[in-house]
Parts: C-alpha cells; sequence; structure tokens
C-alpha cells in the first residue's frame, strides 16, 4: 500500500506541473457542453426526430389493447407489445423501455366515473404528449362523444424536470471527456518506458501490476473533479448564456457510483492503449480515434433516439452509451441502484478486462 | 560470484535470437566490463539481470538463482539504465525520494540514503531544481545516485558517461572505481575503449549473442597479441576489438 501511495503521490506531482495538459481535460468537456447545449437546445425541445414507442394495457384484453394501439400509432407514436399488468408498465415506463403507457379500465364508456389513466416519461417533451393526447381524443370519440376523463401521470421524476439539451449533453460531454485521460494516462506510460524509468522501476521489483495500479488512484481523482465541475457548469454556466440549467438528482450516491465506473472504464482504456502503443503517435491515434468512434455510436455526439431504429442497436455496443445510461438513469429517471447495476456492471467488467489485457500483453512482451 | 549459463532470448516477433547460449562467470567485487558493437547483446544482457526480460538459461548468484535472490533480497541489485531514468517535473530531491520509498526505504533511513548519496554524486546544490533542467553531466550523476540508493552489492551500469563533458566523465569514473573499492561487483556497458581499460579488471566482448572472449584485461591483451594482424597489433583493447568483431558497420 505503501508502495501505491508513492506511486500515486508521485503522479500526481508530474501532472501538476503539467497544467496545460490538465486544463485539456477539463476545458474540452465544458466547451462541448456549452456549445452543444445551446445549438441543440430547440431540437430538444420540440422533441424532434423522436419515435415515441407507447403500449396500451387495456382491461378488456390483449385484442382490445391492439385495436387501440392501432388507432393511435402513427405521426412519431409507434405502438409496442403491452406490458402484463399495471405494475409491469409502470417499470418500463421508469426504467425509459417505453414513453407511454394507456391504461384503460374496465367499464370505460359505460361508467362516467372510470377514467384513462395515461403513464408518461418525464423525458418526453410535453409537446410530444400533448400530441397523443390529441391522437387519444381522436381514438376515442367512438367510444364516448367527448373528451376522454384522464389521469395523466409522469412517472420516475417526483420533481417533475422536463428533459433539455442541457440534460443530454451535459452527461454525455462528461463522459467524453473522462475517457480522454486515455491521452495524458498513454504519454506519461510511454515517456515513463522510453526514458527507461519503468524498466528502472520493475527491476527494483515495483510489480508491474502496481505500476499499472499507480495510474489509477490520480487519474481517478481527476475524472471525479471533471464531473463536478461539468455538472456546475451544466448549473450555472449554461443558463448564463440563456440554455436552460441542468436539474440535479437527489441520489448523489448513485451519481457517485455511475462517475466511478465510468472513470475506472475510462483509465483502464488509457493503461491498454499505454501498454499496447509503441510510441506517443499511435497512441494518440488510437486513443483518440477509439473514443470519437465510440461516442459517435454511442449516443454521445448524435443522441441515440434521433439515430436511425436499424442503427440503435449497435449504439448499445458502446462503452460510452453504458456510462449515458446510467447517468441518464440518475439524472433524468430520478432511478434506484437497480437502474444503475447494469451499466456500472458492464463499466466496470471492461475496466477488468482492460486491465488483464494490458497485463497479458506485457507478460507476452516480455518473454 | 555472478554466473550467466547458457542464457539465450529473442524478442517476440523478432527473426533472431539477440543472445545465444551465452556463458559468463563475474567474480565477486571488482569491475566487469561488458564490450560489444551496436547490437551485440549488451543491453539485453543487462535488463536479463535487472529482471525486466525474462531468457532461457540460468543466472546464479553465488549458487542461488537470481530471481530468488532479488525475491529475497530486492535491494541486492542495483541499475543504472543508459536512458536517464527519472521524471524530469520532479526535482532531484523528490526523484531520490521516490526511487527510495517504492524500495522501501522511509522515514530517517530514507532521508539518511539520500543525503549520502547526493553527497556522493555531488548533486547536492541542485536538489530542489528539477532534473529535467540539469546539464547532461548533472543527469548522469543523478542517475547514478538513484542506483546506489538501496546500497546493492552488485550494480549493473549501462553505458553510464553517455554524452557528458571530460570533466564529468573523470567524476563519474572516479566514483564508479570508489564503488568498486568498497566491494561492489559491477557490470559495466561502454562503447568507450579507453574507459574500459581504465577501469575494469575483467572483460567479455561480446557479438552477435555470442562471448567472443572473455577474462582478465591485461591476459587478454597478453594472449591476443600474437593473433592480431599487425596494422592492429598495438596490444589495445580497441585493436582486439576491431579484430574480433571486424569492422563492418553494424547499424
Amino acid at each position: 500500500m505503501r508502495v501505491l501511495l508513492t506511486l500515486w503521490v508521485k503522479e500526481w506531482l508530474a501532472l501538476s506541473r503539467d497544467l496545460h495538459g490538465l486544463a485539456v481535460l477539463f476545458l474540452m468537456p465544458a466547451v462541448f457542453i456549452v456549445i452543444m447545449s445551446l445549438a441543440l437546445s430547440d431540437v430538444f425541445r420540440d422533441g424532434a426526430g423522436r419515435q415515441t414507442v407507447f403500449a396500451v394495457l387495456a382491461a378488456g384484453g390483449p385484442n382490445v389493447s391492439q385495436a387501440l394501439a392501432d388507432d393511435l400509432a402513427g405521426e412519431g407514436f409507434t405502438s409496442t407489445a403491452a406490458p402484463d399488468n399495471e405494475a409491469a408498465a409502470r417499470e418500463q415506463v421508469r426504467k425509459g423501455r417505453l414513453a407511454l403507457v394507456l391504461i384503460v379500465p374496465e367499464k370505460f364508456g359505460a361508467d362516467p366515473r372510470a377514467k384513462l389513466t395515461l403513464l408518461a416519461d418525464p423525458t418526453l417533451p410535453p409537446m410530444q404528449i400533448a400530441a397523443f393526447l390529441q391522437r387519444l381524443q381522436g381514438a376515442t370519440l367512438g367510444v364516448k362523444n367527448a373528451a376522454p376523463p384522464l389521469n395523466l401521470e409522469v412517472v420516475g421524476n417526483p420533481r417533475g424536470g422536463k428533459p433539455s439539451s442541457v440534460q443530454q449533453n451535459v452527461p454525455a460531454w462528461l463522459i467524453f471527456g473522462m475517457f480522454f485521460v486515455v491521452l495524458p494516462i498513454s504519454a506519461l506510460f510511454i515517456v515513463e518506458r522510453r526514458d527507461g524509468t519503468l524498466a528502472r522501476l520493475v527491476s527494483q521489483r515495483v510489480p508491474f501490476s502496481m505500476l499499472l495500479l499507480g495510474k489509477v488512484g490520480p487519474f481517478f481523482v481527476i475524472n471525479l473533479a471533471q464531473t463536478a465541475l461539468m455538472l456546475a457548469a451544466g448549473v450555472t454556466l449554461v443558463p448564463w448564456l440563456g440554455g436552460e440549467s441542468l436539474a440535479l438528482p437527489s441520489r448523489w450516491d448513485l451519481l457517485a457510483a455511475v462517475a466511478a465506473s465510468t472513470s475506472l472504464a475510462a483509465i483502464g482504456w488509457g493503461l491498454l492503449v499505454a501498454v499496447a502503443s509503441r510510441t506517443l503517435e499511435q497512441a494518440t491515434v488510437i486513443g483518440g480515434v477509439g473514443n470519437i468512434l465510440a461516442a459517435a455510436l454511442g449516443g454521445i455526439m448524435v443522441p441515440r433516439f434521433v439515430m436511425p431504429e436499424s442503427m440503435q442497436p449497435w449504439a448499445a455496443l458502446s462503452p460510452m452509451a453504458w456510462a449515458l445510461d446510467g447517468f441518464h438513469a440518475v439524472i433524468l429517471r430520478q432511478g434506484s441502484l437497480a437502474d444503475i447495476a447494469l451499466p456500472s456492471a458492464k463499466l466496470l467488467g471492461l475496466a477488468a478486462a482492460f486491465l488483464a489485457a494490458a497485463l497479458w500483453l506485457h507478460q507476452r512482451r516480455r518473454t | 560470484m555472478l554466473k550467466v549459463e547458457g542464457v539465450s532470448f529473442r524478442y517476440a516477433g523478432g527473426e533472431e535470437p539477440v543472445l545465444r547460449q551465452l556463458s559468463i562467470d563475474v567474480p565477486a567485487g571488482g569491475i566487469f566490463g561488458l564490450l560489444g558493437p551496436n547490437g551485440a547483446g549488451k543491453t539485453t544482457l543487462i535488463s536479463i539481470l535487472a529482471g525486466q526480460l525474462r531468457a532461457e538459461g540460468s543466472v546464479t548468484v553465488d549458487g542461488t538463482p537470481l530471481e530468488e535472490l532479488r525475491r529475497r533480497e530486492p535491494a541486492s541489485l542495483g541499475l543504472v539504465p543508459q536512458e536517464f531514468a527519472f521524471y524530469p517535473m520532479l526535482t532531484c530531491v523528490e526523484n531520490l525520494r521516490f526511487f527510495g520509498a517504492v524500495q522501501g526505504l522511509g522515514g530517517a533511513r530514507l532521508r539518511e540514503r539520500v543525503d549520502s548519496v547526493a553527497n556522493f554524486a555531488r548533486i547536492v546544490n541542485v536538489m530542489p531544481r528539477r532534473a529535467g533542467e540539469l546539464s547532461g553531466g548533472l543527469r548522469r550523476r543523478l542517475n547514478l545516485a538513484i542506483g546506489l540508493l538501496t546500497e546493492p552489492r552488485i550494480l549493473l551500469l549501462d553505458e553510464p558517461t553517455v554524452g557528458v563533458d571530460p570533466q564529468s566523465r573523470s567524476f563519474l569514473l572516479d566514483s564508479i572505481r570508489a564503488l568498486a573499492g568498497a566491494g561492489k561487483t559491477i557490470i559495466y556497458t561502454s562503447h568507450y575503449m579507453e574507459e574500459i581499460e581504465a577501469i575494469c579488471d575483467r572483460v567479455a566482448i561480446i557479438d552477435a549473442g555470442r562471448v567472443l572472449r572473455d577474462g582478465a584485461l591485461d591476459e587478454l591483451l597478453r594472449d591476443e597479441a600474437a593473433a592480431v594482424p599487425v596494422r592492429h597489433n598495438n596490444r589495445s583493447l580497441e585493436a582486439l576489438f576491431m579484430h574480433l568483431t571486424n569492422r563492418s558497420l553494424r547499424d
């Protein structure tokens, strides 16, 4: 442990004397957050390009549900199979799998007290909900010659915060910035290898795994600092420049868990690139291009919901998409531990895989 | 005695082995010179002795496998690589403290060793300066000082005088002699023949991963004198070296 602390202190000293390099890690995502949040604010406000997936859960059974769903589908609304029951419907809306679920009670149309319930995802723009209500009114005219009695219930966000450009762009560009630690990690590592410092440390029986772990602590702290500052930028800087303010989550512990998982995956990626690359140029190309591809695929540069449906499953391959799912579960949906468990586990698994691959590669080169 | 027996090594993806069944005996105490043209395998051998590379064959110290010795007594072997193997962004004192601490030194013992090696290498006056700002000679002295922190009994010096002025070189050679005088075993590689002749007791000339000649420096020069062609027959180490490794360029 003492050796690890010594390595961390050394790393801090070296990093703190390269303030320009350090500043880029903070300025780059902050600039992206501000520019993209402002540039895309209208797109997000109008819900442009969004296909809203809904389901109908009718007490009369699947045939009634399907008939009503068919009437409601179209013009940006796509129907899907109804959940088994109301509890399942609420859960799916809370997790963001369904944007809207219409619950039709027994005796609707016959008993004036029977009301429709519409469960809505809080990330859905109000314009989309209004448009759905209009379609609903049209579809139910045959049942009742007036606007249907309706309970509108927003599920998953007790404070009713609505999604905005800033809610997409702050976590997205924060993740992008966090993954960019690949560049300083690999640069420091390759310079250490080139200058013989790494060889000297190995000859002094400092385990190679310890040398890799020696990079984790300082960059983990940097990633957490990035998280705090980028969230602060979303709360203060973006509204100051005319955009919407970021609504902060109530569960800071979950936010910290997602940020920590993302950080470890990013650092693991940096360590693998550092060990695999023979030159600084290689590391810059592999690390930089890898990040840009993961960001393009993972809904960082282009939000996933505006991607064609055929492309959306591919987005799930990107670790940045996993991280974005985790951040959205906390920031948008006020989710629970269960909601961040899967994305966090995937990120931690990836971090372990990257670290194992880096160690394996080092061993292979040694013999 | 450090005994290297039948050591072979090939880099991953390399076509030819860098070392081929190489064997040398390095007696305890004194300075053992390792000579060879570029690509002969000197640095690879040093890397194997330092534990950075794993090779076929055996390396023992007084009968104990080197790996076991390094495990039991990690501080028994010190390395001074030919690169400036320290952190240019850190000051001299921070570098010394860091390399001492990762080798298990701490508290008063660490302070004492840092002071001692700084005095030995005469870098006391530049301790608060960043290592990257030092002159070539001072960097070489810091590089040497780091290798001495744990008082190793075997010291591997890989071209420790490259790129320094005559004053610094003279100081470094005197320092290395002093270390050998204190009973340390030093393995020394260099391209400077006059350095090897000036400070080494025994020499091995290697090329293409094999030992061409090894033995006491005086004996080598005496025994080989007759075999060296007339134009090189000046009984110098350089003449012997050129005769054994031939004059073709290697890079």
